[in-house]
Order: structure tokens, then C-alpha cells, then sequence
């Protein structure tokens, strides 16, 4: 059985429709990616798994439980992480601040995964008394990153991680990924940097007009022409 | 335009300096203004802080905040005249704090000195009624509103505040009445300065510098209070974060109204006279005070609260005492016009 079980979801803000019979699926442990135009859906699916969006039709489960329709706050307690795209940390809180805002549901700050996620990004750990708004972009993102992690979740969702960074910093983000990953939490990234995308996940989704276009492991999507053609710029 | 402001600045000074020496203006008359400007400022920042935290995390101005301030002030004192005046009087006539005319404060001897334990209980009825109803106004009016822009929610606030004074007029009656009794003040000279500090003055003080230091260390190191500084800066980022929003916003009333209460309570137990109206009209300055400080930031809540209760005061050296309040609001302009978003804008610390 997989983590995540997306089934036939209708899924939009409001009145508006996005989502139309979306099936997405996770295992445990996998990097699955979720690319295709803009305006196909990709954040719109990520955001309906989070309870984010109106629910129109579906069922999502995570790890056997049916979590569809719930609203955020309690889908973070099945063990899901959300790190949006914009606006993804408390710019006037400082960075160890920050964190502990990760860990808000739990009774006390749990020092095991704060040290963790101060060993998997140093400088968090060196700025930790910073107003968080002060950080750079790429320091923004890892905090951003840390504060998901801050209650060890069984699958991230992370919404364009690249998005707004120097082009030096991409790769660097892209390796910090996969280092999550390979430390056993599962990933589900939406991202406009299809191609590189595509070479670091086990599987991808390419989504058209809301709807499933292309399923298949990170590089059968990369030699697909018909793939390559419409949707990663030949 | 800096260089102007501070040119004007260094002459107003320069003209004070002149005035004192020159006796025009004693010592002790300018102790006297200072001193009431900061009772005043201290009571303004107080009531400030709360219409300030309820901006920055529902996002709205609420306009009933001074009927909030009128409310816990009334039920405060009907407390206090109940525990001092049980035996002298019916308590029916206590409740209602002698609306019939049958019952004067200078038979209940309602002062720190006079019944120092119904005063502390009407402070805390004061802070625990404000708090009461701001709960129930949240959840029959706002609440419904969750998701509606500040604009609406401002305007819903004018109707709940206007519903609330009526409310206070059909209960208490719409004259205003002595209800404190004020015990001689302690006077003295020091170094060629006459000074005299009024017990109640002196209580005001106490209470609001130990409420403002107790709501920045809950701000500052409470999980509550990161949350509600989180939140401020971030609704959506709080709700995906796990932050109970819903839970975090009655706290905000809680702290917020509970303020105006007790800020309320003690405006009253200094000034001796209390009116339907009086939290409505205080509003204005409140505004005033918060906006000037920077809105959703309680730090600038309470120095803008202090700014506009000592230029109240202070100008009085200059101008005659119909427009001692112009000149406030004017000052509050002219620092608009060099910092538009107050001096303490872009820290919102809740």
C-alpha cells in the first residue's frame, strides 16, 4: 500500500474547478515530482493533498487513513510537511523562533530534530538568534525546509523549492533534497525546473489542464519525445 | 524635511528653556504637565496595546474597543461599589452604581486607601468582564466574519459599538457620576520643585507599566505569544505550520480586551467621574496613539500612547487648553508625514 493515495480528485478554490479525476500516488520513502505547464494544476494538486483547496470530488488517503477534506492543521498530524512556495517563513520571528513554530503541535521542543535539522543546515544553527527576514533567499528556503522537518514528517511537500534562487544556489538546493530523501522522508515537489526535476526524482507526473497527462520513472519522462516536445522545451 | 522638523524641534526646546528661566513657566508647573502627561500617556498606551494586537491578527481596526474599555470600567466599579458598599446600601442600587440617585461614592469611600480590596476586585472584574464580552462579540459577530475583508469587519465593529454604549446607557443611565473618591495626593518639594503624586495616579502607573512589561514577556517568551507574533506575520504560514489559529485569536481577545478593561477601570479610579461615552471618546486618541507608533506593533502602541498624552499636556506652556488636543493630533501628523508607517513600522511584534 502506498503513503500517499490520491484517487480520482475534483479539486478548485471556491466555485472554480482546477483538479478534474487526479490520481497521484507515494510510497514510502519515493521522490516523485509533479511537473507540465503553467496552469496545469501543480501547485493546486499539492496544496488539495494539504487540505488547502475546496474538496470537490475523491478520496485522498495518507498511510491508510482517509485525511480528504481535512483542513491543514490536523492533516500535520498524520505526518505530512508543507513548505509553500512564497512567504514560507516568519520574516519578524527569529530563526530558532521559527522552528520551534514547526514543532507548535508538539508539548515541548523536540532537541532531537531540532539538532538534526541544525545538522543538515549549519547555518541555521549559527543564525538561529536572526530575525528570520534578514536571511538571504537561499537561507530562507533551508529555514523553511527545517521548519517542515521539525516534526520528522513521513512525506514533504515542497512547491517550487528553486523558485526565486540564484542560479548558483539551484543545484545546492536540488542536493539538499536529495539528502532528505535518502534519509527515508518521502518527497512530493511541484517544480517549474522540469528537467532537473525529472533527473533527481524516482518517478514524475506531468499534469495537463488539471488532469493526468504523463506517468513514469524521472528519466522514461526525460526520453519521451512526445514529453520532451510539449513540455521540457525539446 | 528632517532638517525642519528638527529646527522646530530645537526651538519649541530652546522657547522652553527660555520660558523657565525667565519664570514664565515654573518647575513644578512643568513637572505637573509632564507628570499628568505620562498618567494620561500610560493610560492611552494601555488600552492601545490591545486595540493594536487585535489589529495585527485579525486584521481589522475594531472601532468597538472603547466601548470595551467603557464596559469593563462600568463593571469594574459595580463590583467595587458592591464589595464597599454591601451593609450602606441595596445592592441593587450598588450594581447599578446609584443610577437612581439613591447611593453618592463619598458614602462608600471607594479609593486605594479608603477600600483597598474592592478596588483590586474591581480591576479584575473590570479586565475578566471586557474579556467576557469581547468572547461573545467575537463569536455571535467577527467569528461569522472569518473571512471577510477589514473593511467589513471595521464596519460590523461601529454597529457592535454602538449597541454596546446604548446597552450601557439602559443598564447604568446616560449621566455621568462620581463613583472614586480621590485621597489626598503625596506632596513635597524636591531640589525647588513642588511635586505631588495622587495614590490613584500612583496605582494607574503600577498597573499599566507591570501589564505592559507582562504582555511583552508573554509576546516574547510564551509559546502563545510566538504564535501570536507568527501569526501576525503570517496567517496561512500559521495555519500550515499547525498554529490552532481559532485558538489563538480568543487568547488575542483575552489579552486585548482584558487591557482595555482594566485600562478603562483605572482612567475612571483617576479621573474620579464615570460616563457611558468615556471609552468612545478615548478612542480617538488611542487611534491616534497607535497609528503614530506604528499600527500592530505594541511596542509603538505604548510610546505613541505616551508621545500623544504628553503633548496633550506639555503644549499647555504654549497654547490655551481648548487646544491642547489639536496639537496632539497635529504632532501626530507632522511625525506621519516624516515616517508614514510610525515609528515603529515594519517590527510587527504583534
Amino acid at each position: 500500500m502506498s503513503l500517499l493515495n490520491v484517487s480520482s480528485l475534483d479539486a478548485g478554490y471556491g466555485d472554480l474547478q482546477i483538479l478534474t479525476d487526479l490520481d497521484l500516488e507515494v510510497e514510502d520513502g519515493e521522490y516523485v515530482t509533479i511537473v507540465g505547464p503553467n496552469g496545469a494544476g501543480k501547485s493546486t494538486a499539492m496544496k488539495s493533498v494539504f487540505g488547502l483547496t475546496s474538496h470537490m470530488g475523491g478520496t485522498v488517503t495518507f498511510d491508510g487513513d482517509d485525511i480528504t477534506g481535512l483542513p491543514p492543521e490536523e492533516i500535520i498530524h498524520y505526518g505530512v510537511g508543507y513548505v509553500p512556495q512564497n512567504d514560507n517563513i516568519f520574516g519578524s520571528l527569529t530563526v530558532r523562533e521559527n522552528l520551534e513554530m514547526g514543532a507548535y503541535i508538539l508539548d515541548e521542543v523536540p532537541e532531537p530534530a531540532l539538532r538534526a535539522v541544525f545538522d543538515r543546515f549549519p547555518i541555521l544553527e549559527e543564525r538561529q538568534e536572526q530575525k528570520a527576514g534578514t536571511m538571504s533567499g537561499g537561507q530562507r528556503q533551508m529555514l523553511a525546509m527545517g521548519r517542515a522537518l521539525m516534526l520528522e514528517p513521513d512525506l514533504l511537500l515542497l512547491d517550487e523549492p528553486s523558485a526565486g534562487l540564484a542560479p548558483d544556489l539551484v543545484q545546492d538546493m536540488f542536493d539538499r533534497i536529495d539528502d532528505i530523501n535518502d534519509s527515508g522522508t518521502a518527497i512530493l515537489m511541484v517544480e517549474q525546473n522540469a528537467k532537473e526535476a525529472l533527473r533527481r526524482c524516482d518517478r514524475g507526473y506531468v499534469l495537463v489542464n488539471g488532469q493526468n497527462g504523463y506517468v513514469g520513472s524521472g528519466d522514461e519522462l526525460l526520453g519521451d519525445d512526445e514529453v520532451r516536445q510539449r513540455f521540457l522545451g525539446g | 524635511m528632517v532638517l525642519l522638523g528638527l529646527i522646530v524641534g530645537l526651538v519649541v526646546l530652546f522657547d522652553l528653556g527660555n520660558k523657565l528661566m525667565t519664570g514664565q513657566v515654573t518647575a513644578s508647573t512643568l513637572f505637573v504637565l509632564v507628570w499628568r502627561g505620562i498618567v494620561n500617556g500610560l493610560v492611552i498606551g494601555l488600552a492601545g496595546v490591545g486595540l493594536s494586537m487585535t489589529y495585527s491578527i485579525l486584521n481589522f481596526a475594531n472601532f468597538a474597543h472603547g466601548d470595551y474599555i467603557s464596559s469593563g470600567a462600568f463593571a469594574g466599579w459595580a463590583a467595587t461599589w458592591v464589595v464597599a458598599g454591601l451593609g450602606v446600601a441595596d445592592i441593587g442600587s450598588l450594581i447599578v452604581l446609584g443610577a437612581g440617585g439613591d447611593v453618592y461614592s463619598s458614602q462608600l469611600q471607594t479609593s486605594v486607601v479608603g477600600a483597598p480590596l474592592a478596588i483590586v476586585i474591581g480591576i479584575v472584574v473590570a479586565g475578566a468582564g471586557a474579556i467576557a464580552l469581547s468572547l461573545v462579540v467575537d463569536r455571535l459577530v467577527y467569528k461569522p466574519m472569518r473571512n471577510q475583508d477589514g473593511i467589513a469587519l471595521l464596519i460590523a465593529s461601529i454597529g457592535v459599538a454602538f449597541i454596546l454604549r446604548y446597552l450601557l446607557v439602559f443598564v447604568f443611565g446616560s449621566a455621568p457620576r462620581s463613583v472614586a473618591e480621590t485621597p489626598p495626593a503625596v506632596k513635597g518639594t524636591l531640589a525647588g520643585v513642588q511635586y505631588s503624586f495622587g495614590y490613584h495616579e500612583l496605582t494607574l502607573v503600577v498597573c499599566a507599566i507591570a501589564l505592559m512589561v507582562g504582555v511583552h514577556l508573554l509576546l516574547q517568551r510564551t509559546k502563545l505569544g510566538k504564535a501570536m507574533r507568527a501569526m501576525s506575520d503570517n496567517k496561512d504560514l500559521a495555519r500550515v505550520t499547525g498554529i490552532p489559529t481559532e485558538q489563538v485569536i480568543r487568547w488575542t481577545w483575552v489579552i486585548g480586551a482584558g487591557l482595555a478593561g482594566v485600562a478603562g477601570y483605572l482612567l475612571i479610579l483617576e479621573s474620579g467621574t464615570i460616563a457611558y461615552n468615556r471609552g468612545w471618546i478615548l478612542l480617538l486618541l488611542i487611534f491616534a496613539a497607535v497609528i503614530l507608533g506604528g499600527i500592530g506593533s505594541i511596542y509603538g502602541a505604548i510610546l505613541g500612547g505616551l508621545v500623544i498624552g504628553l503633548a496633550d499636556t506639555v503644549s499647555l506652556v504654549w497654547l490655551p487648553s481648548e487646544f491642547t488636543q489639536a496639537a496632539a493630533f497635529g504632532l501626530m501628523i507632522l511625525i506621519l508625514l516624516f515616517k508614514p508607517n510610525g515609528l515603529f513600522a515594519g517590527r510587527t511584534t504583534a
